[in-house]
């Protein structure tokens, strides 16, 4: 989750998002750079007291700023070409999970092995126990296995929703009807928080997302907890 | 609709081109003692424009001289080295109606921008304030300081951002900022 008055990336908790940073630090330094060029020369612009009535046109100065701009553009197109087609791969995922989006909450179903599915409902904000996070917590988590490649079928039972954890780098819609599938691996243990990220309704802000990556015998003392609860 | 009484539009009416013009287009408005808030000019005609970029206008400031400047001018045609400075100073503004430091002078127009900036910036404030107070409902319980100390000493539990975020700050062994 992110902390208070946070205003970058939370930290990576998968390759893919790790990827990601490294991207966003290299496209936001050439977006700094245009920036402050930009504004200099606005800047210049306005405080110069030169005049020159009869500039027509210029080939070299032309010339320049189109192949410049282009060649910017292949150096940002490869990375994030390279990061597309790195998210596509076929990780041979050891678990598979549904979450199907309902209004206004999520449900999620282990289905590999046994039948065990649970819904994950808010827990509102007179009900929290002291230092939980606002808005954030679930009564229930989806549980992972930590470092096991993990796929995720996205659906939704009535309206639009969007399954999104950002420190995992995942935003997938729910759309009715439609299973829309997605993979990660979390690279290390820890809960990881996320919201509702398509606009769904009155509580469309009140449906978050728990994901805790635990260790495998966590992770199976859980799910036979789950079983016999359900 | 302005109303000048008609000495007054007569004084508007300075040179006699400008005369000849306007009672051409104008002669209605002006017998009419009417008054328009931009006045037509007739951009294909030679004009006079104080401009920075361009430094000899189509005409002098001054067609129209009296006596004495008219002297003055035929004075001109001679040697300059005979003309008094303030002779060579009447004949620049004969010609030229601003000079260049009067064009680029700066206005203050300015603080009265940034003073109505502030102003109501200031207003804006006011208004925040008053919603503050007899608008926002109560804040949650989550915002208090101890609930907010026991979410913070939480998320440090968790390892909340552990690689650069905010539990990389803090140092574990010696349970202090680092």
């Amino acid at each position: 989750m992110a902390h208070p008055s946070q205003l970058g990336f939370q930290d990576a908790a998968s390759p893919v998002m790790e990827e990601l940073l490294h991207f966003h630090d290299h496209t936001l330094m050439i977006v700094f750079l245009i920036s402050t060029l930009v504004l200099y020369i606005i800047v210049a612009m306005v405080v110069t007291k030169l005049t020159d009535k009869l500039i027509l046109d210029s080939q070299e100065i032309e010339i320049i700023w189109t192949l410049l701009p282009a060649i910017i553009l292949i150096l940002i197109a490869l990375p994030s070409l390279r990061i597309l087609y790195l998210m596509d791969e076929i990780n041979d995922p050891h678990l598979t999970i549904k979450a199907m989006g309902h209004q206004w909450y999520w449900s999620y179903e282990y289905t590999d092995y046994e039948d065990l599915g649970f819904d994950s409902y808010m827990i509102p904000t007179q009900d929290l126990t002291p230092g939980q996070f606002r808005l954030l917590e679930t009564d229930h988590r989806m549980v992972i296995p930590v470092e096991s490649p993990v796929r995720i079928l996205v659906s939704a039972d009535d309206v639009l929703h969007s399954w999104a954890v950002p420190c995992l780098g995942i935003k997938m819609d729910a759309v009715p009807g439609r299973l829309n599938q997605t993979a990660f691996i979390t690279s290390r243990p820890g809960v990881f928080y996320g919201q509702c990220s398509e606009i769904c309704g009155a509580n469309h802000s009140f449906m978050p997302i728990v994901v805790e990556a635990v260790r495998l015998e966590h992770f199976e003392n859980w799910s036979s907890m789950m079983l016999e609860d359900t | 609709m302005l109303r000048l009484t008609s000495s007054r539009l007569g004084s508007l009416l300075a040179g006699r081109p400008t005369a000849a013009l306007t009672f051409s287009i104008k002669g209605r408005a002006a017998s009419q003692q009417s008054h328009e808030v931009s006045e037509p000019v007739d951009m294909s005609r030679p004009m006079y424009y104080d401009r920075v970029d361009m430094p000899l206008p189509d005409k002098p400031y001054k067609d129209v001289l009296s006596e004495a400047e008219q002297k003055l001018k035929q004075k001109e045609k001679g040697p300059w080295s005979q003309l008094t400075n303030e002779e060579k100073v009447a004949l620049y503004r004969l010609k030229f109606c601003q000079s260049y430091s009067e064009m680029r002078a700066p206005s203050a127009e300015w603080k009265t921008v940034l003073g109505g900036m502030l102003f109501f910036i200031g207003f804006t404030g006011l208004v925040v304030w008053w919603q503050r107070i007899y608008v926002y409902p109560p804040s949650p319980r989550t915002l208090d300081g101890d609930w907010k100390a026991m979410q913070l000493q939480r998320m440090l539990d968790m390892r909340i951002n552990p690689v650069e975020g905010l539990s990389a700050k803090w140092d574990y062994d010696k349970g202090q900022w680092k």
